[in-house]
């Protein structure tokens, strides 16, 4: 409006404005700079100039390293370029997994879950929370009630569900299947407290109304379910799904929680449990960033398209 | 199909920890509803007319009584099992689907009479040889054509592809009423249709709802708080005050002839004018005038009496009444008198009377149409016939 009292605007804004400044915009855009950066040094901050090479060999297009290898006739020495990182081997797909198998899996559950709470009556106070406290636990103090239901041969879970001999989840002899299997079941199931609560205030906002003319239009339940629950809960479904999918990509706590130090089920299977965050942390460790930034701008991206996608989607199907 | 309440009763418990009393929101209701007609439940605000529709519907269960459809005791159906259409007061109706859809809803659910046959092409005939009939759904064609007929009745043909959200109240109106409609329930109940339209609309919609009704032939029970509306198009009202019933019958007929003040007072615009009067042995008094003969030996005592405004005779050779004219409005035909009397409940008497007649402001006197007032008890405030 009064364009002299823009000073006071931008004075009012200050404090936030700096402070998104120096822990947001400016990393952000220094991550992106160093990952253009070939060879970058973090301890002298110095480097060989602009590349594109971290990129191709985060992804695996380029030999991150020739290694002598005897030729299979001549048993000369021959250098051979090494393509595939452990990014490729497990951070990206095991990243993709957990994406693709927990957010859709948990998001169903919870939606299960609140709409049975909603439609009882008795004790649903308690109920909700009994469902919550997860949410409030500490996430490390879980992970470990997870390492031992998920103990050796003879662990809770295999004991409830009477799975047989030998089945290890994530010891030292589990392998990658079962390792990654005990992964998504905690991450499910540590997801699941937020996405009830959301979805049940969603539910409790709709109006009963609804309900009454669809049960004098004689619907029976999973239509009522199906047709009008779900198509009036999609802002909240959305929200969900654009949350746990932005959370999944990023996941890294949860391996920490389940398999301590090192991502992995046991030190012959080095890394086996990676995930792109995972890696990104593990390189500012060993003077790697310029990879890790190339990482972490490449998962930005992805998860940038993905949110874009599911917005567009949704402009056709949620209903506000 | 004719509806039959019996002493029906709903009891909302109150809590005591908050202080909040039990409410009777309906209180041993016992109405006939005659088949084919359009009945008006009409009451002020909180009197149970929404409680009663939702109980004829089954989404509340009466705290005692028993609602017969027919011969059919439906007391303990399911709203399901009912065969009802209703029109929720703010519609409900489905916001994210288009009209088409909302219209079309109830009809996936029905099941329909399908002759069963063997393959042989024999009809399949059970031990008396009657043909065998099993359930089936509504084909997608059948489904296509009901929507389209029932948007024809209600003629909202145009506003098919719409959202709720973008048609006006009137068209979300008669969304609502062919959602009811589509199924071809057996009882069609209105909760308030009118109370979210305009005034012009309302009385267009009202008219819509007559010829709806009319055209279908279908059960009708009408909830409204305005008596003009229930008075112009019902065939029968039902008048309530606090869950109670107090009159039923044709609306001239309730108009014409109330039973107690309270549905003197409800009926009618404008509104019935009171006054404190009295019974003596010879007559009813109004301050000093003699408005009526007791001809059937009342007891003295107050009592309340009622003129319509159209009952004041001016301009003949009659004077029993005697009020101040303080304004006088003429509008086309009529006049509309502003009078003031200090037995008069109200701190203005409305008269309407024929524009012929010359009126000006200044102490009057008048006759009164003995068909147009009514004598109440003072204490029960139920009519005393003379
Ligand atoms: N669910 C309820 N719980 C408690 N009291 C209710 C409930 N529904 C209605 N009432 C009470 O019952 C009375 C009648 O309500 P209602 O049938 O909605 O009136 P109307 O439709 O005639 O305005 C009111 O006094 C109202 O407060
Ligand atoms: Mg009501």
């Amino acid at each position: 409006m009064q364009s002299k009292n823009n000073w006071k605007a931008w004075l009012y804004l200050a404090p936030v404005l700096i402070l998104l400044s120096v822990f947001t915009f400016y990393p952000l855009i220094n991550t992106i700079g160093i990952s253009f950066l070939k060879n970058y040094d973090y301890m002298t901050q110095t480097s060989d100039g602009f590349t594109f090479e971290n990129y191709a060999i985060v992804l695996g297009l380029q030999p991150y390293r020739y290694m002598p290898i005897p030729d299979e006739v001549t048993g000369e020495l021959v250098q051979t370029p090494m393509y595939i990182t452990d990014v490729v081997k497990f951070a990206i797909p095991n990243t993709a997994i957990i994406t693709f198998v927990t957010v859709p899996i948990s998001i169903l559950i919870a939606l299960a879950m609140a709409i049975c709470l909603n439609s009882i009556t008795s004790l649903r106070k308690v109920f909700q929370t009994i469902f919550f406290l997860p949410y409030v636990t500490n996430g490390i103090a879980v992970g470990m009630v997870f390492s031992v239901i998920f103990a050796g041969n003879s662990g809770i879970f295999n004991a409830i569900f009477g799975i047989p001999e030998p089945n290890y989840w994530i010891n030292v002899s589990a392998d990658w299947g079962h390792g990654m299997f005990a992964l998504c079941f905690y991450i499910i199931w540590k997801s699941l407290p937020y996405k009830v609560l959301i979805f049940l205030s969603g539910l409790q906002n709709i109006d009963n109304q609804y309900y009454d003319a669809a049960k004098m239009d004689s619907a029976p339940k999973m239509r009522v379910i199906s047709k009008i629950t779900i198509p009036l809960l999609s802002p909240q479904v959305l929200y969900i799904t654009i949350t746990s999918f932005i959370g999944a990509f990023k996941e890294y706590d949860s391996i920490v929680g389940l398999f301590g130090t090192a991502p992995q089920t046991s030190p012959s299977r080095p890394n086996n449990m990676l995930t792109i965050v995972y890696y990104v942390y593990n390189t500012i460790g060993d003077n790697r960033v310029h990879y890790g930034s190339a990482a972490a701008v490449l998962l930005f991206v992805v998860i940038l398209v993905f949110t874009v996608v599911e917005m567009q989607v949704s402009k056709k199907r949620v209903h506000y | 199909m004719e509806i039959r309440l019996k002493n029906l009763t709903k009891e909302f418990p109150g809590d005591p920890k908050k202080n909040i009393p039990d409410t009777v929101a309906v209180d041993n209701l016992t109405v006939t509803i005659p088949d084919g007609e359009l009945v008006g439940l009409l009451g002020p605000s909180g009197c149970g007319k929404s409680t009663t529709l939702y109980m004829i519907a089954g989404l509340k269960n009466p705290t005692s009584g028993e609602i017969w459809f027919g011969d059919q005791d439906v007391t303990n159906l399911t709203p399901e099992k009912r065969g009802i259409g209703l029109v929720f007061q703010n519609y409900a109706l489905y916001p994210h689907m288009t009209v088409y859809k909302n219209v079309a809803f109830p009809l996936p659910n029905i099941r329909v009479e399908k002759p069963r046959f063997y393959r042989s092409g024999e009809p399949v005939l059970d031990e008396n040889g009657n043909q065998v009939y099993s359930p089936r759904k509504l084909t997608k064609a059948e489904i296509d054509a009901l929507v389209r007929s029932t948007a024809k009745l209600v003629q909202i043909e145009e506003y098919l592809d719409r959202k709720p959200s973008q048609l006006s109240g009137g068209q979300q109106q008669r969304v609502a009423i062919a959602r009811a409609l589509v199924k071809k329930p057996r009882v069609l109940l209105l909760d308030e249709p009118l109370s979210n339209l305009d005034a012009r609309l309302r009385i267009q919609t009202r008219e819509e709802i007559r010829r709806i009704q009319k055209e279908t032939g279908i059960t009708t029970v009408f909830v409204t708080h305005d008596q003009e509306e229930a008075m112009s198009i019902c065939d029968k009202i039902v008048v309530m005050k606090l869950g109670v019933q107090q009159q039923i019958g044709a609306p001239q007929e309730v108009y014409n002839d109330p039973h107690n003040l309270f549905v003197a007072t409800f009926l009618g615009t404008p509104p019935i004018n009171v006054f404190k009067g009295r019974m003596e042995t010879d007559g009813v008094y109004i301050g000093s005038d003699k408005v009526l003969e007791n001809t059937r030996g009342y007891k003295p005592g107050p009592v309340y009496v009622g003129i319509r405004p159209e009952g004041f005779i001016f301009g003949g050779d009659r004077s029993e009444f005697g009020m101040r004219v303080e304004n006088v409005t003429v509008m086309g035909r009529d006049i509309l008198l502003n009078a003031s009397n200090p037995a008069c409940t109200k701190p203005l008497i409305k008269a309407e009377l024929s524009s012929e007649i010359k009126m000006e402001v200044g102490d009057v006197r008048c006759g009164i149409r003995p068909d147009k007032i009514y004598v109440f008890d003072g204490e029960t405030e139920e009519r005393l016939y003379l």
